[in-house]
């Protein structure tokens, strides 16, 4: 039992100085991952939203893309994304070692090191952008369908353009209505910037993963797990509150 | 943003009214909700329509302005014809032409002052306290001065829809809709709206009054409407049209009306 308990829990491999600096070490990125990737795929999703809600014969031509591509990144793996953003951008932009050309994309773009972060960070946080981005755009829709009808005909019957209204009236109202599942898709994102580990960030799941193979013992993942659940939790409870708060709100008759 | 004078030449169809409409059709899938509507309305005039729910007296306000576009006939507003001119026909429409609902629709995120001065603002070219001072003051004019502050959620209907009334008025219209303005309302909250109405009307505003509000288009209409089936059955001074019907249906749907 106690060698049991020891596989998970052994402080001493836990907070033995240097792996604790390893794994705080991961976990930062994975906190920059998050944050980054968290305020760029919101803001993408709701272009995305705005976009697909574009409407006549000529708006047709944004609407069917952009629903094209929430159906394709909603519907293929995070850790696909990953691996097709971080293999194909760098060999476009490498010199060709046989014949010398220069790749289409410039370095700087296809290696990154903007604010002196490794080019697998931003592989991961442009790949994670455009996966989530898909699913927000999604929640984003709902909410701006769930905005009664007669909201967009009185500010269009005030004489505001489709537009103005979207801005004013619309998009307003319904990120009100979807704080709570977007909420979600960030602690769903955040899990899921572990699986940068697969391009070679040394975020917290490599980290700890080092160690255990290291130690052959688990106690640093254990400590990564910990971490998480700092995060996550408080963010569960806060979407919990933020619904029970709607819906009491809607029980009034007021939502 | 400055307000594009519109070059909507004179149609020479008009006869010099404020409004005209001219073979006006509207359909909804396979269904016919106005069949060919001819009707003119005066500058200043007030213009009251009945008619039985699915007679197409709402279709016929969001035709005016264009919230329903018409399949077939045209428009003609001031004397410019703003059927089939897309954007050029809307802005000219919805400038001048005010419309105010049945179920309020005022913005929930904006408190009522908000409500009134978020359209001019984002639309009239006037600066942001001449918006705020005209929102004060049409706030003032439904007597509302002390809930400018408050969000529609905190106000009764009747206040709801008196916010409604300033907030198109803030546009500065030259014709008000009102769509079953007073439906939605509890019996003792009717007053208050119909007031404010009532003082627009004396104060020469052309309107058109989609109600069921008999007495009310009895005191204050030019002119009563009934309409039926998508066509104008019978129209004319409220004194006639209310009390002398000459129309079987327009008979039995008074009586109906007027039982209870």
């Amino acid at each position: 039992m106690d060698q049991i308990i020891s596989q998970y829990f052994d402080f001493g491999v836990m907070f033995d100085p240097d792996n604790l600096d390893k794994v705080l070490k991961g976990f930062w990125y994975t906190v920059k991952l998050s944050i980054i990737s968290g305020v760029l795929s919101l803001s993408w999703g709701l272009i995305l939203a705005v976009l697909r809600q574009t409407r006549g014969r000529w708006g047709a031509v944004i609407r069917w893309p952009t629903i094209a591509y929430i159906d394709v990144f909603r519907g293929i793996p995070a850790l696909l994304v990953i691996v097709l953003v971080s293999g194909s951008l760098a060999a476009l932009s490498v010199e060709n070692l046989v014949t010398g050309e220069k790749g289409p994309i410039p370095q700087s773009i296809g290696v990154p090191d903007w604010f002196s972060q490794p080019a697998p960070f931003w592989y991961g946080v442009i790949a994670l952008t455009l996966t989530y981005g898909a699913y927000m755009a999604e929640v984003y829709r709902a909410g701006i369908e769930a905005v009664p009808n007669g909201q967009m005909e009185a500010a269009r019957s005030l004489g505001m353009s489709h537009g103005q209204a979207m801005r004013k009236v619309i998009v307003p109202q319904a990120i009100r209505k979807v704080i709570p599942p977007l909420l979600n898709d960030f602690i769903a994102l955040t899990k899921d910037t572990t699986l940068v580990s697969v391009i070679g960030l040394i975020e917290v799941l490599q980290a700890s993963k080092d160690i255990q193979s290291e130690t052959l013992n688990s106690s640093a993942v254990t400590l990564a797990a910990m971490m998480f659940l700092l995060c996550t939790i408080p963010m569960a409870r806060g979407v919990d509150i933020l619904i029970s708060r709607q819906q009491a709100k809607f029980q009034r008759g007021l939502a | 943003m400055s307000e594009p004078e519109t070059a909507i030449p004179e149609s020479p169809a008009s006869t010099g009214s404020m409004l005209e409409l001219q073979g006006v059709t509207k359909s909804f899938g396979d269904l016919r909700v106005l069949d060919g509507i001819d009707l003119s309305v005066e500058r200043g005039e007030v213009v009251c329509v009945l008619g039985p729910s699915g007679s197409g007296k709402s279709t016929l306000l969001r035709c005016v302005n264009l919230l329903a576009p018409p399949d077939e006939g045209r428009i003609l507003l001031e004397g410019k014809e703003i059927t089939g001119r897309g954007r050029e026909g809307l802005d000219f429409v919805r400038r001048r032409v005010g419309m105010v609902f049945q179920s309020f629709n005022l913005f929930p995120h904006k408190n009522a002052l908000e409500n009134v001065t978020l359209a001019p603002e984002a639309v009239l070219d006037k600066g942001d306290r001449e918006c705020l001072e005209d929102g004060r003051r049409l706030l003032a004019r439904v007597g509302l001065t002390d809930r400018a502050d408050e969000y529609p959620e905190r106000l009764s209907g009747g206040q709801q829809q008196r916010v409604a009334i300033a907030r198109a008025l803030a546009m500065g219209p030259e014709v008000m809709l009102f769509d079953e303005v007073t439906s939605a309302l509890d019996p003792e909250l009717v007053k208050e709206v119909l007031d404010v109405m009532r003082e627009l009307a004396d104060e020469g505003m052309t309107m058109i009054v989609v109600t069921h509000e008999i007495g009310f288009a009895r005191e204050a209409a030019d002119r009563v409407i009934f309409m039926d089936g998508g066509l104008i059955v019978e129209e004319g001074p409220p004194s006639q049209v209310l009390d002398a019907p000459r129309e079987d249906r327009t008979k039995r749907f008074l009586g109906l009306v007027l039982e209870h």
